[in-house]
């Protein structure tokens, strides 16, 4: 089926100090899947996401947001539609739910539960302690609720999991399909190449501020690109990003992960 | 009024650089030298805002004597401009915070009757507003510029929520003012406890009766509460404002 495209990098180039951060990008994210941008650090990735939510502005070309040039909307309005979740999970507050109201203030209890339990988060045991008691991965998982509070249309997430243990890493995983399963954009930045193709639908590898090669996840032989130095006009497109079905994780029935019977989001 | 000490007095008063340097050189410190010169650098500079002052009084008027306090605060602002070094246009912040620090605080003194319009009561007493101003300025950026440079990754998951600038640093101004205001709320908590400040150390000199002599110094922690409070308010917004570029973004703050 054809997606409609959720974002649009039309030329883009960033250029800080004479270092050519992102040289030339030309892609489509699509809406309704998960976009994994893979890449080396240094690679441009961080700065390609922060372009999304206009953290970052480019040297030169555009940015568009469902056909709309970012910088003709409304700033605020842009990033509560598509909201960047950053690198670092950082706590805004001193209690799970006031951070979960951080930018949503007007959400009734009953909405802040059933933000935590989205998240696989168990609202009797994370409510009343301090985010910062959380462990790294129920706080990522926090981040995401607190995210999901303001009614996005898309999430960006910088290495959502790269600072967590394996399994911590994986039930942040999880949570991400759920959220994907349940109609939201994702589009995330990894290093962590084989985890991005897993969690995600589309894959493109940046390499230098270029994308090297671009296709549906598990069609990339990812190890061997990430290693290859970009080449002028030589991107590998090995199948069209807008042509696949949904993902599912081989444990995505797993009781220990709580989604399966979470309410929608209010 | 006692006795002002005479020439005659301050020439005696030489022998005391001689115990200090005299010290130095037996000591073999090596800073004689130094020691001679900040001596000589001490009377030629005051010997020259005496005459300045003595002018300033007999000739200036309130006119003159509100421009010598205004010329006061554009000094002020480049020194405090220094603390918030990588901070845009920091010494616009804090020029425009000394100003209003010392304009609102000055405006309440002198229309509430409070002090006298002489210049030499509103020269003293602008100078002590305009260097609490200041160091409130001061204080200020160098907190902010801190927590622009330790807090950039909370303020831009902040912004990414979508939450304006104001609501994102909002922390971020709140610490700094606090931290400013600090150092005035403490010197004002232990006033006569420690030490004796200056304005009543030099009424009691000149012959003033002590329960006169404090109502002044009230008087000048009360407006040095108001002028730091002002002061650094103002400055933290003008910052803020010039920290947040028109797409709601942090700019970067060079080292």
């Amino acid at each position: 089926m054809d997606r409609p495209e959720l974002f649009t990098l039309d030329d883009v180039s960033l250029v800080i100090e004479g270092r050519r951060i992102l040289d030339h990008v030309d892609e489509h994210l699509h809406d309704g899947v998960a976009t994994a941008i893979a890449g080396p650090s240094g690679s441009g990735k961080s700065t390609l996401l922060r372009l999304l939510n206009r953290l970052a502005e480019p040297t030169s070309g555009r940015v568009l947001f469902r056909g709309t040039d970012v910088r003709d909307l409304d700033v605020l309005a842009l990033r509560r539609r598509a909201v960047l979740v950053p690198q670092r999970a950082t706590p805004l507050t001193e209690d799970v739910a006031a951070e979960v109201r951080v930018a949503a203030p007007q959400l009734t209890d009953a909405e802040v539960r059933s933000l935590l339990a989205r998240v696989a988060l168990d609202p009797d045991e994370v409510l009343g302690r301090t985010p910062s008691s959380l462990s790294g991965g129920e706080l990522q998982r926090l981040c995401l609720a607190r995210a999901l509070a303001v009614g996005p249309e898309a999430l960006l997430l910088d290495e959502p999991t790269s600072a967590l243990d394996p399994r911590s890493a994986d039930a942040v995983d999880e949570v991400i399909r759920s959220l994907v399963a349940s109609g939201l954009a994702v589009v995330l930045v990894s290093h962590d190449v084989a985890r991005a193709d897993r969690v995600a639908d589309d894959v493109r590898v940046l390499h230098e501020g270029r994308v090297t090669a671009r296709g549906a996840s598990g069609s990339l032989d990812l190890e061997h690109e990430l290693m290859s130095p970009p080449t002028d006009g030589h991107v590998h497109d090995t199948d069209d990003p807008r042509a696949h079905g949904s993902k599912h994780l081989p444990h995505e029935h797993d009781d220990s992960v709580r989604t399966a019977d979470l309410p929608e989001q209010p | 009024m006692t006795q002002i000490p005479s020439w005659t007095a301050v020439a005696v008063s030489v022998l005391l650089v001689l115990v200090a340097v005299a010290i130095a050189s037996w000591q073999r410190l090596g800073i004689s030298r130094e020691i001679v010169v900040a001596a000589v650098r001490a009377l030629v500079q005051l010997l020259a805002i005496g005459a300045v002052l003595a002018w300033l009084f007999a000739h200036a008027g309130i006119a003159g004597a509100l421009a010598w306090i205004f010329a006061m605060t554009f000094v002020a602002a480049n020194e405090s401009r220094r603390r918030g070094h990588g901070i845009p246009r920091a010494y616009a912040a804090a020029l425009v915070g000394i100003v209003v620090g010392t304009a609102s605080t000055l405006g309440v003194l002198v229309l509430g009757g409070v002090i006298s319009t002489e210049p030499q009561v509103l020269i003293p007493i602008g100078g002590m507003v305009v260097s609490g101003s200041m160091q409130a300025a001061s204080l200020t950026l160098t907190s902010l510029r801190r927590s622009a440079v330790e807090n950039r990754s909370a303020i831009e998951a902040a912004l990414s929520l979508g939450l304006p600038a104001p609501q994102a640093f909002a922390r971020e101004m709140r610490t700094a003012v606090r931290t400013a205001l600090v150092p005035t709320v403490d010197s004002t908590r232990v006033v006569g406890l420690i030490s004796l400040p200056g304005t009543m150390t030099g009424l009691i000199i000149a012959g003033v009766d002590p329960l006169q002599a404090i109502r002044y110094q009230i008087i000048v922690m009360y407006m040095l509460l108001a002028a730091w409070a002002v002061s650094a308010l103002v400055t933290a917004r003008a910052a803020q404002g010039s920290l947040f570029d028109d797409a709601q973004r942090l700019v970067p703050i060079a080292a």
